[in-house]
């Protein structure tokens, strides 16, 4: 029994690991009052660079550090379309979402199949990404530029006539956003499963996305969340046939449990504790 | 380097063919794969067999078009057909139907749908079965389990994938009669994130074996990591953990497709004569072959083991290593006498499903829907 309940939290804490990291990255730009629902595709394209890298390199330090820049260059491109152009963030982050995907798949076309023989230890981004979400809630609840990127996400009119250069800050959220999803790829690609398949991200990014909802926007109980999406994917296999409840339930309750809490918000007719200014873009003088 | 040599023998056999022959003699096959070719799988290994035909077959001239959703083949087909293809293989289970409606628009272009069983006048079927492995497989893992649980990482509880874990349970009962074959679902052929958390489940749940039907070399690499005997699928997969990897399946489409192309050069298969053309082809056609890299059908980290373990044919104890060699050599030959689906079998829940005597037909096979004892785990569509 204790055995079992030890295999199933090393599953839970190992799937958790790359939906923790890149929902930190989704709440902090979700905290900076930007929406990138391109997760997915900034994990891809991460993954893709991690893997690149390792393979022709065998050097997993660069290979981390390649797949954060990537991401954060792909979450840039969001940027740009979204706040300077003020375009519709949705429809922008659908879009990202897809193109990171097919640009993973184009691009590498010629990793198709191959595996990292020499594949990079699960601990250390499982031991970070938990370090990051404490170190996070104390940045954004303890800190001055935690209190400024909150600020700019609740009311960014008010921060800019505190002197906040609220373009500035949302550019860097987005930017963190983009290179947490890119590390979060690098975590599958380097060592949960170290190859490289096309759509080997199989819609990790969008559990995350849901996370951060699920979660209140909350570092530490991103944690929790992470964790608990986890162990609900590592039990739809583990339970298959040895309980009465069919499992696919399990792998659509991430989504299901989103809706619910969207839905309580919504009777409470709150917004739940979504930043205020969540995904409406900001340019000064109007409002 | 082998591209371009590829490449190269191809413009010389296109030189050859080009001032031997009329430009009209050239004969076109296209191909439709369900996964991008660098798969390492299903898809990866058509292809491999398309390069291999174009190399043997000078008069041939060939295209593919790559992951293709088992929806969406027809508008492919038409556009393939269009382009000027004779020969169109669709080469997924998925497009049997579109394929039969393609037969029917198109009744002068030869089609040929791999693992289906649905033919038409201008179409046939053509399979390169594992059956017989995955029994020899299982003889394996059977010897090699200590817990006396499988486990089995499965993509589609399609008839292929029931028959292909039945031999395989078969097998392992054949050596452990108290054995366990437990199957984990994970509904994708491509999912390396299901089948590591499948992997991991059936881990946890004791089995000590693992093997798998899906186009990832996901559970080889669990099985690596976790230093647990397990069997490649479809693709030279030995290379990936070269200590665990214990034997495995390998296929050569271009048996098929050499000798189906040549005859419908010669006229032998022209449409409206192919009603009754079936391949089945196993390992007696060489179309199949046993291990986890080509010319390796048994790691020799594992023959000691598999010597020692006996089990018992006949009445008389024989080793597993033994059994193993007999039979590949008896399926290998013109004439096998051996086939796993021989009656009397039951199938897992008591009921006869081939009396005694009888074996199988590939028709039979082709529709299989029940398992065979030994089998664990939740089954779509099976007949109580």
């Amino acid at each position: 029994m204790m055995e079992e309940f030890l295999q199933a939290l090393t599953r839970a804490l190992s799937f958790g690991t790359p939906l923790l990291l890149a929902s930190l990255g989704a709440l902090v730009n979700e905290r900076a009052g930007v929406v990138n629902l391109g997760v997915e595709g900034m994990m891809a394209v991460g993954a893709l660079a991690a893997f690149g890298v390792a393979s022709e390199t065998e050097a997993p330090g660069a290979a981390v550090c390649l797949a954060m820049a990537v991401g954060a260059l792909a979450a840039l491109l969001h940027g740009f379309v979204t706040l300077t152009l003020r375009a519709n963030a949705y429809v922008s982050g659908l879009a990202l979402a897809m193109l990171g995907l097919g640009v993973a798949g184009l691009l590498g076309k010629r990793y198709e199949g191959a595996i990292l023989f020499e594949p990079a230890p699960e601990l250390p981004f499982t031991v970070a990404a938990g370090a990051l979400a404490v170190v996070l809630w104390g940045f954004l609840h303890a800190t001055r530029p935690g209190l400024v990127l909150r600020s700019v996400g609740e009311n960014p009119a008010a921060a800019d006539v505190l002197g906040v250069n609220v373009m500035a800050v949302r550019y860097l959220a987005v930017a963190f956003g983009g290179a947490l999803a890119g590390l979060a790829g690098a975590f599958l690609s380097l060592a949960y499963r170290p190859a490289w398949t096309d759509g080997m991200t199989a819609g990790l990014g969008w559990i995350a996305v849901a996370l951060v909802i699920f979660v209140g926007w909350s570092p530490l109980r991103a944690v929790l969340g992470a964790v608990f999406f986890g162990l609900l994917y590592y039990l739809q296999f583990r339970l298959q046939d040895q309980s009465q409840v069919p499992t696919e339930l399990f792998a659509a309750m991430p989504y299901l449990l989103v809706v619910v809490v969207l839905a309580l918000a919504g009777l409470r007719r709150t917004q739940g504790s979504a930043p205020a200014a969540l995904g409406r873009p900001y340019h000064r003088g109007e409002r | 380097m082998v591209r371009r040599q590829v490449l190269l023998l191809a413009l010389l056999a296109l030189g050859v063919a080009g001032s031997a022959q009329a430009e009209e003699k050239k004969l076109k096959a296209c191909f439709i794969y369900v996964g991008p070719v660098g798969d390492i799988g299903w898809s990866f290994a058509h292809d491999e067999a398309r390069k291999l035909t174009m190399k043997a077959l000078p008069w041939l001239e060939t295209q593919y078009v790559e992951a293709v959703p088992e929806g969406q083949a027809l508008p492919v087909i038409d556009r393939l057909v269009k382009g000027g293809c004779k020969v169109v293989f669709t080469t997924s289970f998925g497009f049997m139907d579109q394929t039969l409606e393609a037969a029917k628009k198109y009744p002068d272009v030869v089609f040929a749908h791999t693992s289906g069983f649905k033919r038409a006048p201008n179409m046939a079927t053509f399979m390169a079965d594992f059956y017989q492995l995955y029994y020899l497989n299982g003889l394996m893992a059977g010897a090699l389990t200590k817990t006396g649980k499988v486990g089995y990482v499965a993509a589609f509880p399609i008839p292929e994938l029931k028959r292909h874990i039945s031999a395989f349970a078969l097998g392992v009962r054949a050596v452990n009669p108290k054995a366990t074959v437990n199957v984990k679902w994970i509904n994708a052929w491509v999912s390396p994130v299901k089948a590591r958390e499948a992997a991991e489940a059936l881990m946890a749940e004791g089995n000590d074996v693992l093997a798998f039907t899906e186009d990832t070399a996901t559970v080889v690499q669990v099985a690596g990591r976790k230093k647990v005997p397990g069997f490649a699928h479809y693709s030279p997969m030995h290379r990936f953990a070269p200590d665990f990897v214990v034997s495995g399946q390998l296929v050569h489409w271009e048996k098929i497709y050499i000798d189906f192309l040549s005859k419908v050069r010669d006229g032998t298969y022209a449409p409206g004569k192919l009603k009754d053309v079936d391949y089945w082809w196993l390992l007696r056609e060489s179309a199949v072959e046993l291990g986890g890299q080509p010319g390796l059908p048994i790691n020799p980290k594992y023959v000691d083991a598999l010597k020692k373990a006996q089990m018992t044919v006949g009445g008389k104890q024989v080793s597993v290593y033994d059994r193993v060699m007999e039979l590949l050599k008896d399926m290998s030959s013109p004439t096998p006498t051996f086939d796993p689906f021989t009656g009397p079998l039951q199938d897992r829940n008591g009921a006869t499903r081939v009396p005694a005597g009888r074996v199988m037909s590939p028709q039979e096979l082709n529709q299989m829907q029940w398992v065979a004892p030994g089998v664990v785990g939740p089954v779509a569509d099976e007949p109580k």
